[in-house]
């Protein structure tokens, strides 16, 4: 039986600035930040009350599993914004909205009330979208 | 006080405890060493180190589990058998209980601190993500 999930993926145009991004508007805590074998650097960060959820942020870049071709697509969608990073979990979407609005952060919907939640949706500084999401038994 | 010929005997024993560390030891085993009965010796290595031969056991072997943990590309449980448990639930318990933190998040906090020039092995990461960016496949 799975009982969780532990890493997931996003792909970031720039691990530094993705890190910024992450760590210090959003208020992710680093998880491992290691320089590994053929220069690629594995870095994660995960919210501070689920360190079970690491998050990936990993650059597209030529190697085993991309062509150089591959890696240019790819970033090329990040930017234009054809990636959604996931779904943020927050108890107040609205007072969570206005903190990290405050912060720069960009949003393209402000929260609304939605079937599940209330729900806004923000993009992070590499292009990809993400729901921040109150749950509806919350409200 | 403990004489100088108790001292040279208890000595023996100490010293076949650090360089038996790995294997399975008993009181009495350690105890042969030194020409001393189990409790005997118990109490006298107490008195004179300030810890108990198990005691002392363990933190060797602890301290050994550390430097691997930084320096082997190992797992956690074969550096459990490197350092002469069998089992790695106690071992872990062990480990939590003298330096505070399970096995692997310690040589997380460590990795996380090391030089820039330092490169972690692909073994360092889960396998599906190390075949995927490192092209190795485990």
């Amino acid at each position: 039986m799975i009982t969780s999930i532990a890493h997931t993926t996003i792909y970031v145009l720039n691990q530094d600035e993705a890190l910024d991004f992450y760590k210090n508007k959003l208020g992710f805590e680093i998880g491992d930040d290691m320089k590994m074998e053929g220069d690629f650097r594995w870095l994660t960060v995960y919210p501070k009350s689920k360190p079970q959820l690491q998050l990936v942020l990993a650059e597209p870049k030529e190697g085993p599993m991309f062509t150089k071709d591959s890696a240019e697509k790819i970033r090329s969608l990040i930017e234009e914004g054809a990636f959604g990073a996931g779904v943020f979990e927050t108890e107040n979407c609205q007072k969570t909205y206005d903190e990290l609005v405050a912060k720069g952060v960009e949003f393209i919907q402000p929260p609304v009330e939605q079937l599940y939640g209330v729900e806004a949706m923000g993009i992070d500084n590499s292009g990809n979208w993400f729901s921040l999401v109150q749950r509806a038994n919350q409200i | 006080m403990t004489t100088n010929y108790k001292l040279e005997r208890l000595n023996a024993g100490r010293d076949y405890i650090a360089a038996n560390y790995q294997a399975p030891l008993s009181l009495s085993g350690m105890a042969e060493y030194s020409y001393m009965s189990p409790h005997h010796f118990l109490r006298v290595f107490k008195d004179t180190y300030g810890e108990t031969p198990n005691e002392f056991l363990i933190r060797l072997r602890v301290e050994k589990a550390k430097k691997m943990l930084i320096t082997e590309n190992m797992s956690v449980s074969e550096i459990c058998e490197e350092v002469g448990y069998i089992s790695l639930g106690s071992f872990s318990s062990l480990f939590l209980k003298q330096v505070g933190m399970a096995p692997t998040l310690y040589r997380r906090k460590l990795w996380a601190l090391s030089t820039e020039a330092y490169r972690f092995p692909s073994q360092a990461i889960p396998a599906c993500y190390a075949y995927h960016f490192l092209g190795n496949k485990g």
